[in-house]
């Protein structure tokens, strides 16, 4: 689950896409063109679609309805109209029963499956197959969003991550420690956490525990350590929240928290609120998406000299990194004309500028010369293939303003390191099932980890199966 | 309807609305009581003096920190530097006072206009408030049709069911309402359920009955139909009555949360109270200057209506929890 | 005063005069006032009507279908109900709110007695005690929550770990231990509310006949022996009153566990109405039949105990 990281990226977004947009409406060669294949023709159409959250800045607000302008200026028949949008596993469901939800709107890719078994997203697959680049999306991510039929229901949109480990520098030299040698096991994170508390009175580590992002997190250190939290026979889904690897991450959190006193004492931290709390120095080290520098730099004031640092998450027993990302949809109750126009929109908000390298260069400034300059150039997975983002890095690299440097430990490994998808059934289900369990063992120091998971290993295979 | 607000409509003491008719003896009776358990005499005694004076001393002490030292603590924060409110928040200004949290939450985060929507909503629920109970009073105590003893019945058991159980049905209606599209981010999704308070119905239905009748027997000598009598005869006199309805309905939609938070979900129609929930994780600074933005406009008005407040307070029983 | 009272009022209606006419037809009905009285009575038929009573009925219907708002409802029978029955949570949250209410008594419900006892016997200033007193009630709860929130900051630098630094106690992790989690909701909510129950109590100290000090000061009583004697069995009613009120309130808190805890940690802030809450609208199962039978069944227990309340109302406004 990667839910508040959307409005920060966003908010971004939106400000590099309407300078980008400027570029594209000038020359004319954007590759929202190609695009008009579909019939819509002179129909008058309405959208709408996925915005900011009401606490976007208004640099970002007016870019995109910048964007929206152009946009709506370069096809007249197609009138937009941008909501706030936030998507939080605990208002989502409402929006979607509800039939509230903006024509096009943004779900984790985890949910993709589920959400198409449920044919609860429009079928867009002759207008995606029409983009110029409707073919050529990285495959695994694409199944994501692909039915049984093999139909496109949804596609990648943007913040691809694997899960890093992000940590603060400068806590790391008081502490004594060499900032340029991040620990590279869970054994070493936990001595340097120690060391870290010891040493200067801070958190050496912090987990997110609030709601679904606590199981997040959690099935993040369990995949870290060889583990899944659900398994697939080919015909039936299994829920494993009680594989041993999932102890071992709760057993470590538990030791880090009552032996070393190195855990940062909060449960009640969320993706957002764990950001804050390490952009305040309160803590030196945690997992999250490796896109995270975009809103630590967006929501919370962190700049190239803070002494951040990224690198990758420990693996053992064959593990690797969870991935996820976002991807856009188009509700079910959209006409033809509204799919068409969705699409193109898709195109427009999120994906030329991944293909298009004026496009790209005019994105990359924008950000760089918005006041604060907003990150360019983090570490994220590709959409489409390897070629195409060390591509469009490539266009980008004069505006590029994170501290590169200091991640090398992710880059260097981010295209060799083995990655793990998320769960694919009923996720957030077996998500709710884990973060009280966190919760548990970093506030009771008697919590019986076996008994947690096997109660919640039950009702998440109950979730599973009154799911189908 | 506001969810969390039962306690409202439950917490109107028969007793308590008839009260409501001769608000002057209320009110007379907390500002200036004849007399307590204690009388000159008992006051006269060293002793007893003595011992009453150090408890009122006490209490005022225990008072102002326990009731005023959080509000005071907010106020500082609003003009502290985050860093200092992180690390030092009982410290007095270590590091010097800054407006910057308040130029920020008024400025890129728009607190004014948030704050705006609430008026909005408590304009509109109060409005409406307003005509179901006045009419509908109008009705059951004064018109008096066949059907009015149903219709107050009707009224009535609505007193008995939570608000917890409409949640769900309620919000089903709001997305599909019987005429029209859904009233998701639309004001009217909070301003008519909030016309169906029993408790002001019942209210003013009171006041209507307890208004001497011979004068309606009188307008309606001089020729004075329904709709005369009820504009410029029943409504004229019953401003102490309307004055407690409003009170509630302000209080009511300013305090109200759960309810706008499903169904006021853009910037252009939310209401402070969503919006600063969706703020909980800005920079501390700016969040504590939101909230003491927020802060200030309800206790100004309370100074300034105070009486009307605490009348308010006294009369419909415990609003709160 | 009753409620039956309205009804039963004896009042001329504008169509006493001319009641001959035995026969009615829609046009007597008109000249009659029907159509008036109908046309003034429709805010309230319509506003009631789909906003409370309707959704009443289909709360009671839902209670028995699976639906998820929009394709169309499958009857299930008494399923949400046993499924209701048969969650592990539902002990938990049952514990959770009883234990909210009963804190909350403890809490709150002898701290502002005394308090208004104290304010009543003030001859000077009241107004300003009172109004010192009711400030919390005055902030919006979201802010409360929020400040408060802070204030529970676990690190030894948060503001109540300060204070009670200052004394050598702590540092505590508040809202993130699950057993005080609670206790600290709970000092939340009281310092919000109990203004308002300290006003009540003034309302009702204030009522109390002078005459039945002087007759107790004619028979020589203390001061204490006064109060205890006098005021305290005038405020019973009031005080019982309130008692009700506040379960009524207690057991439908939502507020305080949703912003500050959501619930945990480990589901020990959970509450029936949060849980009906996370029910209805957060689990990608679309559990609303099961929330709407679990408030059916939180407003039965509710509803039992505003018939009490109700009824003492009606005996103490008569007596």
């Amino acid at each position: 689950m990667k839910s508040p990281r959307r409005y920060t990226v966003l908010a971004a977004t939106a400000v590099a896409a309407a300078l980008a947009l400027t570029a594209c409406s000038s020359n004319g060669k954007g590759s929202g063109d190609a695009t008009s294949s579909a019939p819509a023709g002179d129909q008058k159409v309405t959208i709408t679609v996925a915005g900011l959250l009401p606490t976007a800045d208004d640099a970002a607000k007016k870019q995109l309805a910048d964007r929206v302008a152009s946009f709506q200026a370069k096809y007249p028949n197609i009138t937009v109209k941008p909501e706030d949008y936030n998507w939080l596993a605990s208002t989502f469901t409402a929006q979607l029963a509800g039939g509230t939800l903006p024509n096009v709107f943004e779900i984790p890719l985890t949910d993709g499956k589920t959400l198409i078994e449920n044919h609860q997203l429009a079928d867009i697959d002759k207008y995606v197959k029409a983009l110029p680049y409707g073919d050529q999306f990285n495959e695994k991510l694409i199944a994501n969003g692909t039915g049984d039929d093999g139909h496109i229901y949804a596609v990648p949109a943007k913040s691809i991550y694997a899960v890093a480990l992000h940590y603060n520098r400068n806590l790391f030299k008081d502490a004594g420690l060499d900032p340029d040698k991040p620990p590279t096991t869970w054994d070493e994170v936990r001595a340097d956490a120690k060391q870290i508390h010891d040493k200067t009175g801070k958190a050496g580590y912090a987990t997110m525990a609030l709601d679904n992002s606590g199981g997040w997190q959690l099935a993040a250190g369990a995949n870290s350590r060889g583990g899944v939290i659900e398994k697939f026979d080919g015909t039936k889904y299994t829920a494993t929240l009680d594989d041993p690897a999932v102890k071992e991450h709760l057993q470590w959190l538990h030791d880090l928290k009552w032996e070393d006193k190195s855990l940062l004492d909060r449960t009640d931290l969320g993706w957002g609120e764990i950001n804050t709390e390490f952009a305040a120095g309160n803590l030196a080290m945690y997992t999250s998406g490796s896109d995270v520098y975009n809103a630590l730099v967006q929501a919370n004031g962190v700049t190239k000299d803070w002494g951040y640092g990224l690198t990758a998450i420990p693996t053992s027993n064959g593990g690797g990194a969870l991935t996820g990302g976002t991807m856009a949809a188009v509700t079910k109750d959209s006409t033809d004309a509204q799919k068409d126009a969705a699409v193109k929109w898709i195109d427009w908000w999120y994906l030329a500028k991944l293909q298009d390298k004026d496009q790209a260069i005019a994105d990359a400034k924008g950000l760089a010369e918005q006041n604060p300059p907003q990150a360019v150039g983090t570490p994220v997975l590709p959409i489409f293939s390897k070629e195409n983002y060390q591509q469009s890095q490539e266009w980008i690299k004069d505006y590029i303003n994170v501290p590169l440097d200091d991640m090398k430990g992710y880059t260097d490994v981010m295209f060799t390191q083995n990655l793990v998808p998320e769960a694919s059934a009923s996720v957030q289900d077996l998500y709710a099932q884990l973060f009280p369990v966190v919760q548990a063992v970093i506030s009771d120091k008697n919590a019986d980890i076996d008994k947690l998971l096997k109660d919640a290993n039950a009702a998440g295979q109950s979730a599973i199966d009154s799911a189908k | 309807m506001t969810t969390t607000d039962t306690r409202t409509p439950l917490a109107a003491p028969a007793a308590v609305v008839a009260g409501a008719a001769t608000g002057r003896r209320r009110r007379a009776s907390y500002v200036e009581p004849d007399r307590g358990a204690l009388s000159t005499a008992d006051w006269r005694r060293p002793a007893v003096r003595h011992t009453w004076r150090t408890m009122h001393v006490l209490l005022l002490v225990l008072l102002l920190v326990w009731c005023l030292g959080p509000l005071l603590l907010l106020a500082k924060f609003a003009f502290t530097p985050t860093a200092d409110i992180q690390s030092t928040p009982l410290e007095f200004f270590p590091n010097g006072a800054t407006t910057q949290n308040i130029e920020m939450a008024w400025t890129r985060y728009h607190i004014g206009q948030f704050f705006m929507n609430t008026v909005w909503v408590a304009l509109g629920s109060w409005a409406c408030q307003v005509l179901v109970a006045t009419t509908g009073g109008y009705v059951l105590s004064v018109l008096r049709p066949r059907w009015a003893k149903l219709l107050n019945a009707a009224i009535l058991t609505t007193l008995f069911v939570p608000a917890v159980v409409l949640l769900v049905p309620l919000y089903r209606i709001i997305v599909h309402p019987p005429v029209g599209g859904s009233l998701i981010n639309n004001f009217f999704a909070v301003w008519l359920p909030a016309g169906a308070s029993a408790f002001n119905v019942v209210l003013v239905a009171r006041f209507f009955s307890s208004l001497p009748h011979e004068i309606f027997e009188a307008a309606r000598m001089d020729g004075a139909g329904p709709f005369r009598l009820f504009w410029s005869i029943v409504l004229p006199m019953s401003r102490p009555i309307l004055g407690v309805v409003s009170v509630f309905a302000v209080i009511a939609s300013w305090k109200d949360f759960l309810w706008p938070f499903l169904v006021l979900k853009d910037q252009s129609v939310m209401p402070l109270s969503v919006y600063l929930q969706q703020m909980a994780n800005v920079d501390k600074g700016t969040l504590m200057a939101a909230l003491a933005i927020s802060t200030l406009i309800p206790i100004a008005m309370f100074l300034i209506f105070q009486r009307m407040f605490l009348r308010g307070a006294g009369l419909g029983g415990a609003v709160k929890g | 005063m009753t409620t039956d009272d309205v009804v039963l009022t004896k009042f001329p209606t504008g169509t006493g005069k001319d009641r001959p006419k035995p026969r009615r037809t829609p046009a007597t009905w008109v000249r009659r006032g029907g159509l008036t009285a109908l046309l003034f009575g429709l805010p309230a038929l319509l506003i009631f009507g789909i906003f409370s009573w309707w959704p009443i009925v289909s709360a009671v219907v839902m209670s028995f279908q699976k639906t998820n708002l929009t394709d169309p409802a499958v009857w299930v029978g008494l399923d949400n109900f046993k499924e209701i029955f048969s969650d592990p949570l539902l002990p938990t949250v049952i514990r959770n709110t009883a234990w909210f209410a009963l804190l909350a008594l403890i809490f709150g419900y002898p701290v502002p007695l005394i308090g208004a006892v104290l304010m009543s016997e003030l001859r000077r200033r009241k107004g300003f005690y009172s109004a010192l007193a009711y400030l919390p009630v005055v902030v919006p709860p979201v802010v409360a929550v929020l400040l408060w929130k802070f204030f529970y900051d676990p690190r030894p630098e948060g503001v109540f770990n300060t204070v009670l630094g200052w004394v050598g106690l702590g540092p505590y992790s508040w809202l993130n231990d699950p057993h005080m989690a609670m206790p600290s909701l709970v000092l939340e909510a009281t310092w919000a509310a109990a203004g308002g129950t300290v006003i009540i109590y003034l309302a009702a100290l204030t009522a109390v006949p002078a005459e039945l000090y002087d007759a107790a000061e004619v028979d020589g009583a203390s001061v204490l022996r006064k109060v205890w004697h006098v005021t305290m069995p005038a405020l019973r009613s009031i005080l019982l009153i309130t008692l009700i009120l506040q379960i009524i309130g207690t057991a439908q808190v939502f507020l305080e566990p949703f912003l500050f805890t959501n619930g945990g940690p480990n589901h020990a802030t959970l509450t029936v109405m949060l849980w009906v809450y996370q029910l209805a609208f957060t689990s990608i199962g679309n559990r609303y039949g099961e929330a709407t039978a679990l408030s059916l069944l939180l407003a039965v227990f509710l509803a039992v105990l505003s018939l009490v309340y109700f009824r003492l109302t009606r005996s103490w406004s008569t007596s």
